[in-house]
């Protein structure tokens, strides 16, 4: 009986948590999940409009029980990089078997990647592209890409997702990202295939090979963006030599926290005269 | 990651960052080197650039979340106001506090020292505004 951690219960993360739950392979999920249930989550959510106003977390444990009344469920309403919180979060991945990364924003994703990386543990993750016009799954094992291989594999070379990325010179002051809402018929469909390649992986943690690092499913035609909807693009990543991100991790250097504090230091004393 | 406060992040500075500053200051005129500075919870590069004819006073922040938030970079000596400059003097490089895929920031193969090169870029683009009234870098337009 396997132990599931996962980050986010929002609209994506909620319906993968619920059909993965389903599967009577897991005994144990630890959810970690600091917001509230809030009015504009209603139309995209499976909790009701009476749910406003409490935790996500506490919703989403509410389900799991009406559904799974055997299960063990522990939320953690605290936000994945939060200082305070990381010996917790790190003792929930020691003993997780597989993690699943629903949050929505990169510094979340990069955190969460680098908790699995330390930890050894297979994980997936889902990404509805804004509009709901199509959407990724990523699944990720020990030792093989990191999500920072694959987000700048794709960020190159994926055409019809990701044009060249140049700096937007043209919007100096308009520096939010514009981002659409996706429908909850879009998120369902992608957070299925984000369930479906969750159990795969749990049931074939060493030897999981579906063909794809990187699954897009195109929801939509979109012109000049996508030629046509429900086209599966299979994308292969390799781990990058190059990467920044895990060859960090893997590099020399001091071993225990203290020798790196006194190392940082050092450094920046070195570098701090000009 | 929290650069500063996280394994993950002291490790990055330790193996990536800090090397590449050593390597660009190697031999490196030293009012040319960069110079790093912690400030709070965010690491300042203080640096000049000569692109052409001219010598400029930067400053380049790592903020906590970098390298997955992009390096901010902000030009000291006085500009003239001109295209691709935010408030501050701030370098209209990629979309400062996005991320990912419509920043133009990649943080697999990206080091400070990448955002120091694009400053230097953006400086000489800033030369030949000056004389010609035209931003060259055609992606830029």
């Amino acid at each position: 009986m396997a132990h599931l951690l996962q980050v986010g219960a929002g609209s994506g993360g909620m319906p993968v948590l619920d059909m993965v739950c389903r599967e009577r392979r897991f005994s144990r999920i630890t959810l970690i999940e600091p917001d509230v249930y809030k009015r504009h989550n209603v139309e995209r959510h499976l909790f009701p409009a009476g749910a406003v106003g409490r935790p996500k977390a506490e919703l989403a444990r509410d389900w799991l029980a009406e559904r799974r009344p055997d299960l063990e469920v522990r939320i953690l309403a605290c936000d994945l990089c939060d200082p305070d919180a990381q010996s917790v979060i790190d003792e929930a991945a020691a003993s997780a078997d597989i993690g699943v990364c629903a949050a929505d924003n990169e510094t979340a994703k990069y955190h969460w990647d680098a908790l699995m990386r330390r930890h050894g543990k297979p994980w997936t993750l889902g990404e509805v592209l804004s509009g709901g016009i199509g959407g990724f799954v990523h699944w990720f094992r020990p030792g093989g890409p990191c999500y920072g291989c694959v987000a700048s594999f794709l960020q190159r070379s994926a055409v019809p997702v990701a044009k060249p990325n140049v700096p937007d010179y043209s919007q100096p002051n308009g520096l939010g990202e514009t981002t659409l809402p996706a429908s909850k018929a879009s998120i369902q469909a992608i957070a299925s295939l984000h369930a479906l390649v969750t159990l795969a992986l749990l049931d074939h943690p060493d030897d999981y090979s579906p063909g794809f690092t990187s699954l897009l499913l195109t929801l939509q035609h979109v012109p000049d963006v996508f030629d046509e909807a429900f086209r599966p693009y299979r994308f292969r990543i390799p781990r990058s030599a190059e990467c920044l991100i895990c060859r960090t991790a893997a590099g020399p250097g001091p071993s225990s926290p203290e020798e790196l504090d006194v190392a940082l230091d050092q450094a920046l004393a070195r570098l701090g005269h000009g | 990651m929290g650069l500063l406060d996280s394994e993950a992040g002291k490790r990055r500075l330790l193996t990536v960052e800090i090397p590449v500053i050593e390597r660009y200051n190697e031999g490196r005129e030293p009012a040319y080197k960069i110079q790093l500075v912690r400030l709070g919870s965010s690491l300042v590069l203080r640096y000049r650039l000569k692109p052409c004819h001219n010598v400029y006073q930067l400053e380049t922040r790592l903020v906590s979340s970098y390298p997955t938030v992009p390096p901010e970079i902000r030009v000291l000596t006085a500009l003239k106001h001109c295209p691709h400059l935010l408030e501050g003097q701030t370098l209209c490089l990629w979309r400062q506090g996005s991320t990912g895929m419509t920043s133009g920031w990649d943080p697999a193969p990206y080091t400070c020292v990448f955002a120091v090169r694009a400053a230097w870029r953006w400086l000489a683009c800033y030369e030949i505004w000056h004389d010609t009234g035209e931003w060259p870098l055609p992606e830029a337009k």
